[in-house]
């Protein structure tokens, strides 16, 4: 049997870096920021042979069926990839005080991305597990990362009991659906299902997915772990526990709903849009009540996942490229707005009460516009991304008839507005209570920022380069 | 051209950001004093040059956008938009000149208006509804900034409470809008957002569009947007706030420009847009079919009863301005020749007077850092210029003959009259109350014994006299010889779905 290694190109490109990084880190452990530059470097070639992969249009399928390769995978790629770099660049000053190796923190930052990757292009259930388990089991060490901060560990652990969990109602659903089908590749369950169409092993299997989805993007009623381990876990790997793997288990969420089950449609789509409108509702009303801004950016992306939950529930193939273009938008800013709470550090550590942001806007300037758009977008506010992002999301929902979960979802972005507005009146209106002293700017965040600030503003204003992408991209 | 004039503030901006250092604060004022002496040249240009006797948009420009959705970047003015975009130009170089007093952060203040300019300007030529929604929110950003960080006391509230209502609103018209586009074609028939090609589609027979129902639902998606805005009682509370804590310049533009984005929206998309929708709520058959006249009703004498109830001289002016939008609304709600041209007429005098109205407000707080009316008395005697320019606003306000405020009104109560009989003669109260209001605090400010506290109150200067003779003149003009004004838009609303 040959294989056909290019089809797998971004994947083994990671692999090699991995390696790479590795071997390096054995044999020296004082140029600390070689590992990440070396990471960046791996992941942006990655990205430019899955883009490059993408605009030639290379399908296939490679060990016996097992893995996937399409655009749909392949943009996705480049979502994951985009994040983590942008991540990478956001931690190494993060990373660059504390005197602890850091090989292995860019390891395993790696090895998540990998099994992001396996997650988009499974195209078996077993392999999405897989993908699941190793992105998921590199996080739960990277959530408690600083050994030594009691809330990081606490994260970590937290993390691992409920993901643990979550990755348990995974396999059984899967095991159910095996039950169900006979089988547990995508495609074929498709068609197995229209002949035994709503037997209860697969109801039930198809139930527990939702339940183990709903941990891994935290949905609601399944996201009480997300405010505890953002909070906990080091802030750059927040952005990153909030942006790839979110979007990798969306990848496989829509991939298994919309293709495996899509004949048993009418049974989960119920579930799915009550979940949205929860999801959107709940993270956005706690949001308002939070006054940390990390606990509050964790709250946010509950609502986010929501916003992406709604493209789901449209259940057409424009649901699906809007779901993918917002994810692509969603990444960028929110891994930008925590980049701007790393920027916010002063003597102590981060300022993460919002009422320590009182003043920055006129005596840190650039912080409070990096802020001020990242949480604008966020807010879903033209000219940027985010508007155009949940534009084309409520577009597709309207279109297959959700039209009350899109007034819910319009709604909750106008209550969305307060509080991202409460951190910028913070900011621009309000006189600082105590004098913080804060760092001077780190010149590879300001790096990063600025890739995301262009990133945000420039698919808000010209979204066609983007979009057409995204459109073509859909497995439907 | 018109590209031009929307852009042009946008680029002020950058050079005033990135152009000029901190401490040049008067090079920033007179640089952006220069800018926006631009789009006023080129809407004077438009003015002039404008073919008053053609049909349609005149100036289009239009382009793909977002190929993927089918949305162009597409502007062009008619007779609705040119003098709202005259207004606005104008309103530009007055409130730079207004703002000249502004110490604290001055670049990013200047900064941030261009931004508004630009919205403004890009809201009312766009013909593209999703450019147009684009615009729309774009004034809502710096607006909310320029409230809440160079604004009064409650800043903070009034700015947050301002983007709130206006958000809320707009979401709920960004709803509509995209079940406008998707109910314009099929997955065969390319689906659109250009105004010109919806306003057909809605008028032919058998189109999605033109189904009454759906045109029902969708108005009131675009209603509540627009009304927040304009705004219509229930959806008012954020005005009085907003007034009270921007700085005077930010009122001018917010009074001047903001309000008319509503009205404008409203005789735009809701009566060219979905006439059968209109039609449900204006018919006058029933509690829907006068519901919009009714809300115009309430507008006035609300509007009007609040103003009367008021201590503070810049509450009053922004309650008045609720009142006289009730005139754009009832007149609107007419739906005939008579009522639309003093809807638009009334919409373009309110930006005029307003905008003199809380310049003066102004001058005033500047000088005795209050704004109570029973605080003053006599200043007459001390500043007889102001008192005469005062006078002048306040007469073209309550609607005194001879002076622009009083067409507007008269015909859109003429036009309303033929429909709606006893809310228009209730509606005249209204008159009557603004009368009262503006009279009573003339009498209470300027007249009378002099307030020992300001023997040494100083007249009115230079530069504050220059931010309000053109528009003195302009209502002086404008009540004489108004048809300069209506020979703009004769044409537009003779297009638009009258009901005679």
């Amino acid at each position: 049997m040959t294989i056909n290694w290019q089809l797998l190109m971004p994947e083994l490109i990671i692999i090699l870096t991995f390696i790479l990084v590795a071997i390096f880190d054995l044999f020296n452990s004082i140029q600390k920021t070689v590992a990440a530059w070396l990471t960046i470097v791996g992941c942006a070639i990655a990205l430019y042979v899955s883009i490059d992969m993408l605009q030639v249009g290379m399908e296939g399928t490679e060990f016996s069926n097992m893995i996937q390769v399409d655009k749909y995978s392949l943009f996705f790629n480049v979502i994951f990839l985009v994040s983590t770099i942008l991540v990478v660049l956001i931690s190494m000053n993060y990373l660059g005080r504390t005197d602890r190796r850091q090989g292995e923190y860019y390891l395993l930052i790696l090895l998540a991305t990998l099994g992001m990757m396996l997650m988009a292009s499974g195209n078996e259930l077993i392999v999405v597990f897989l993908g699941l388990e190793l992105m998921s089991l590199s996080l739960y060490v990277l959530a408690g990362y600083f050994q030594r901060s009691m809330a990081s560990s606490e994260a970590g652990m937290k993390y691992l009991l409920l993901g643990a969990f979550a990755s348990g109602f995974f396999l059984y659903g899967i095991a159910l659906i095996y039950g169900g089908a006979g089988t547990t590749s995508i495609p074929k369950i498709a068609s197995a299902i229209t002949v035994n169409a709503t037997s209860p092993l697969l109801l039930s299997g198809m139930f527990l997915l939702v339940v183990g989805f709903g941990f891994k993007v935290a949905l609601v009623p399944f996201h009480q772990w997300a405010p505890d381990v953002y909070e906990g876990a080091p802030t750059s790997i927040a952005a990153f526990i909030s942006a790839g793997p979110k979007a990798a288990g969306f990848a496989a969420f829509l991939r298994i709903f919309l293709e495996a089950l899509q004949n048993i449609q009418s049974e989960w789509i119920v579930v799915v849009t009550i979940l949205a409108a929860l999801t959107m509702t709940v993270g956005n009303l706690v949001a308002i009540a939070q006054r940390n801004i990390k606990r509050m950016l964790a709250y946010s992306s509950i609502a986010h996942a929501g916003y992406v939950l709604v493209g789901l529930a449209a259940a057409n193939k424009d649901g699906i490229s809007s779901a993918m273009f917002y994810l692509l938008i969603y990444c960028i800013m929110n891994i930008g707005a925590f980049g701007a709470v790393i920027l916010a550090r002063t003597e102590d550590g981060e300022s993460l009460m919002i009422s320590d942001y009182a003043g920055l806007g006129f005596k840190k300037p650039l912080l409070a516009l990096f802020m001020t758009l990242m949480l604008l977008s966020l807010a879903g506010f033209p000219p940027t991304a985010g508007f155009v992002g949940k534009f084309y999301i409520f577009r597709s929902a309207v279109e297959s008839g959700q039209i009350w979960l899109v007034i819910i979802g319009a709604i909750n972005t106008a209550i969305s507005a307060f509080y991202y507005l409460r951190v910028v009146v913070a900011m621009y209106m309000r006189e600082p209570e105590e004098e913080l002293d804060f760092h001077p700017y780190p010149s590879l965040l300001i790096v990063a920022l600025t890739l995301a600030a262009i990133g945000v503003v420039l698919i808000g204003i010209l979204p066609s380069y983007f979009l057409s992408p995204a459109q073509i991209s859909t497995f439907l | 051209m018109l590209s031009l004039m929307i852009f042009i503030p946008l680029l002020g901006m950058l050079v005033v950001l990135f152009a000029i250092r901190r401490e040049q604060e008067e090079l920033a004022k007179r640089v952006t004093f220069i800018i926006t002496l631009i789009p006023l040249l080129i809407a004077v240009f438009l003015f002039i040059d404008y073919d008053r006797s053609a049909s349609g948009h005149q100036y289009e420009e239009d382009m793909m956008w977002i190929e993927a959705f089918n949305i162009r970047y597409h502007v062009g003015i008619d007779g609705l938009s040119v003098t709202l975009v005259l207004l606005t130009a104008l309103l530009g170089p007055i409130c730079v000149l207004a703002s000249w007093k502004i110490d604290k952060g001055i670049k990013a203040y200047l900064a941030l208006f261009l931004l508004l300019e630009t919205g403004m300007i890009g809201f009312f030529c766009a013909l593209d509804m999703f450019l147009f929604y684009v615009f729309f929110e774009l004034t809502l950003l710096p607006m909310y900034f320029l409230i809440g960080i160079w604004g009064g006391e409650r800043r903070e509230y009034a700015a947050i409470k301002f983007f709130l209502y206006t958000l809320f609103g707009s979401v709920l018209m960004l709803i509509a809008m995209i079940a406008v586009y998707l109910k314009s074609g099929t997955d065969d028939v390319a689906r659109t957002f250009d105004i010109p090609t919806l306003i057909n589609l809605a008028k032919t027979p058998g189109h999605a569009l033109a189904d009454p129902t759906f045109q029902i639902w969708a108005f009131l998606g675009f209603f509540i947007g627009f009304a927040v805005k304009v705004p219509i009682f229930p959806f008012h509370t954020w005005l009085p706030d907003a007034h009270v804590e921007a700085p005077t310049a930010i009122s001018v533009i917010l009074a001047g420009i903001l309000l008319k984005m509503g009205t404008y929206g409203l005789v735009r998309v809701n009566f060219a847009m979905l006439p059968e929708g209109m039609d449900f709520f204006c018919n006058g058959k029933g509690t829907w079919g006068n519901s919009l006249a009714i809300l115009g009703f309430i507008n006035i004498v609300y509007g009007s009863l609040c103003a009367l109830a008021q201590t503070d001289f810049k509450k009053l002016v922004a309650y008045s301005s609720i009142g006289h939008m009730g005139f754009v609304l009832i007149g609107l709600a007419a739906r005939n020749e008579s009522g639309l041209t003093g809807a638009i007429l009334q919409m373009f005098n309110h930006g005029v007077i307003s905008a003199m109205l809380f310049l003066l407000v102004g001058v005033v707080y500047d000088r005795a850092h209050h704004r109570e009316i029973n605080g003053f008395g006599g200043l007459g005697s001390k500043m007889p210029i102001y008192t005469g320019i005062t006078t002048l606003a306040f007469m073209a306000s309550l609607g005194l003959p001879g002076l622009s405020g009083f067409v507007g009104e008269a015909l859109s109560l003429l036009g309303a009259y033929s429909k709606f009989k006893v809310l228009t003669i209730l509606s005249t109260a209204g008159i009557v109350v603004g009368a009262a209001y503006f009279l009573w605090t003339l009498q209470r400010v300027f007249l009378g014994e002099l307030n020992p506290k300001y023997e040494a109150i100083t007249e009115i200067n230079g530069r504050e006299i220059a931010t309000l003779v053109p528009l003195g003149i302009l209502t002086i003009v404008l009540g004489i010889w108004p048809s300069i004004a209506i020979d703009m838009f004769r044409e537009a609303v003779s297009l638009l779905p009258l009901v005679q």
